[in-house]
């Protein structure tokens, strides 16, 4: 079992490198789709954190009467609470909300404080499980007695929901085609260097090796293809991750990309196991042919 | 050349090569092979001859299970040929040693590591690749040659090196598929000895081809084809019929 493991290896290292112009055109094709999968990756890794963020930002804000009595509150507090759409309820009090207000408007704190009384409304944070419960709770609170108004964001959560629908789906469209076509086009180059030893093959076959003789050593050499695309793509974005993230944090002023954590291990192991596979898939597809016979 | 596995289709009397009723059409319509029926004993030396297009090369694919006859039975040492499993055939292609008339050598290996690739491939013990090797070469007459490569040896030369890596997994069987083709004459005689010492070894040989001379000259079994059915299956015989 070692010598055979060893003898595949040893001859895939060889193929490699006795067919090195095929073997480097096929690792530069590897290269470039890796390159491309995870642009797509990054691209929809960043935008999936910033809508994770726009959404757990979704909050329904309830602006209470001056009338409502502590007993009142308690009692809108447990019963939203008892809501399965919500996941947070956090009463603002006014002395806590005029204490918000100076925090953020220090400069006209000495103002506010020359008024005869705090004029901030009281207020419930209401967390939402899905902004798409955003109506229902809504509606629920304007129905209360105690409140007098409630933010209207309608509008821009179901503009929301809408992009994300979009990108999700258009994502995932994308990446399947991209997917396919790097399977195609890497399963085309090595097929191109499995020809060019078609000879070798029908040598190995008349001297009577198995299968598993001819199969392997193609098989390890498309996973050095793939292992070596992997780590060259990883090795390029390290080098333009730094640039790139500059110019994300530019475009995305306004939403918190975290582009530091771009090239994480996550998009490290996805490129390494998807060169790997992809590398094994084509040269096992490849020479099928040669041993159906 | 010392050959320590046990004859058992010797001891049994069974052919080493037998063909019954063997038909075989291509999928465009085309025979190739009629109701071929063919018995070869071991340690013949059998001649294959026939015209371009007669179904010799088509008979040698069989052989070798390259490919399944239509009708028939192929047997070698007594074993259908059409039933062996994918893992069978490997094993029975070492049984049987091959050479063709474009050598089929690899052209960035030496002599030595050419006719080590047949055992390397075969996951052969390293340990006794190196000994096996040399064996054969010296039997071909190549010792000298060994760390040579294909482009810097002569027509003969490379034949040799063929021949070589076929014996080097001890087969039962020789195919030479007009293993003469390429040489000049007395080149050609030379690889025809060969193979006759090869037969003297107890190899049963069989050898497609076109050189009159050869065959008239050696009186060895001849089988002739022709539009795919054996048309004589003679011994002692010339390449011409002489009635």
């Amino acid at each position: 079992m070692f010598a055979f493991v060893a003898f595949s290896l040893k001859r895939a290292w060889q193929g490699f490198w006795r067919n090195s112009v095929m073997s480097l055109a096929a690792t530069a094709t590897m290269v470039l789709m890796l390159m491309l999968l995870s642009g797509l990756l990054i691209l929809w890794t960043g935008l999936h954190s910033t809508l994770d963020y726009v959404q757990s930002e979704v909050q329904v804000v309830a602006y209470l009467n001056d009338s409502a009595t502590a007993q009142d509150v308690a009692h809108l507090t447990s019963d939203l609470k008892a809501m399965p759409q919500v996941t947070t309820v956090d009463y603002v009090s006014k002395d806590e909300a005029l204490r918000r207000f100076k925090e953020r408007q220090p400069e006209v704190a000495g103002l506010v404080n020359s008024l005869p009384n705090n004029p901030l409304p009281a207020s419930f944070e209401i967390s939402l499980r899905d902004p798409g419960d955003y109506i229902d709770v809504a509606t629920y609170l304007r129905n209360q007695g105690v409140v007098e108004s409630v933010q209207d964001i309608q509008k821009t959560v179901s503009q929301m929901i809408a992009v994300i629908n979009i990108v999700s789906t258009l994502g995932i469209v994308v990446m399947v085609i991209v997917g396919l076509t790097v399977l195609f086009i890497i399963v085309n180059t090595i097929r191109l260097a499995v020809v060019a030893r078609s000879e070798e093959i029908e040598i190995m076959r008349l001297v009577g090796a198995s299968d598993a003789f001819i199969r392997w050593p193609f098989i390890f050499e498309g996973a050095f293809v793939g292992l070596l695309g992997a780590l060259i793509t990883i090795g390029l974005l390290l080098l333009i991750q730094a640039p790139l993230a500059n110019l994300l944090s530019g475009f995305f002023d306004v939403l918190p990309v975290q582009a530091s954590a771009m090239v994480g291990q996550n998009v490290a192991l996805i490129v390494l196991a998807t060169g790997i596979g992809i590398g094994v898939v084509g040269s096992y597809v490849s020479v099928r042919s040669y041993l159906s016979r | 050349m010392a050959r320590s596995r046990p004859t058992e289709s010797a001891a049994d009397g069974i052919p080493v090569l037998a063909l019954r009723g063997v038909t075989k059409t291509y999928s465009n319509g085309k025979s190739a092979l009629r109701d071929v029926t063919l018995s070869v004993p071991e340690g013949d030396f059998v001649f294959l001859v026939g015209p371009s297009g007669a179904g010799k090369s088509t008979l040698i694919r069989l052989l070798i299970r390259e490919e399944l006859a239509t009708k028939g039975k192929v047997m070698l040492e007594g074993r259908d040929l059409a039933k062996l499993n994918r893992r069978e055939v490997p094993q029975i292609r070492r049984r049987i040693g091959i050479v063709f008339q474009d050598f089929k050598l690899l052209p960035n290996k030496s002599v030595r590591d050419n006719v080590a690739f047949a055992l390397e491939v075969t996951g052969t013990p390293r340990s006794r690749v190196a000994p096996a090797v040399d064996r054969v070469l010296r039997v071909v007459g190549l010792a000298a040659q060994a760390d040579q490569r294909p482009a810097e040896l002569s027509g003969g030369e490379q034949q040799r090196t063929a021949i070589a890596r076929a014996l080097v997994h001890d087969p039962r069987l020789f195919i030479a598929d007009e293993p003469t083709g390429n040489l000049d004459p007395l080149i050609s005689w030379e690889i025809i000895q060969l193979l006759l010492r090869i037969n003297e070894m107890g190899v049963t040989v069989l050898m497609a081809t076109h050189n009159a001379d050869v065959v008239t000259a050696l009186r060895k079994t001849v089988v002739g084809l022709e539009d795919g059915r054996v048309v004589r299956d003679e011994t002692g015989a010339a390449y011409h019929r002489e009635d």
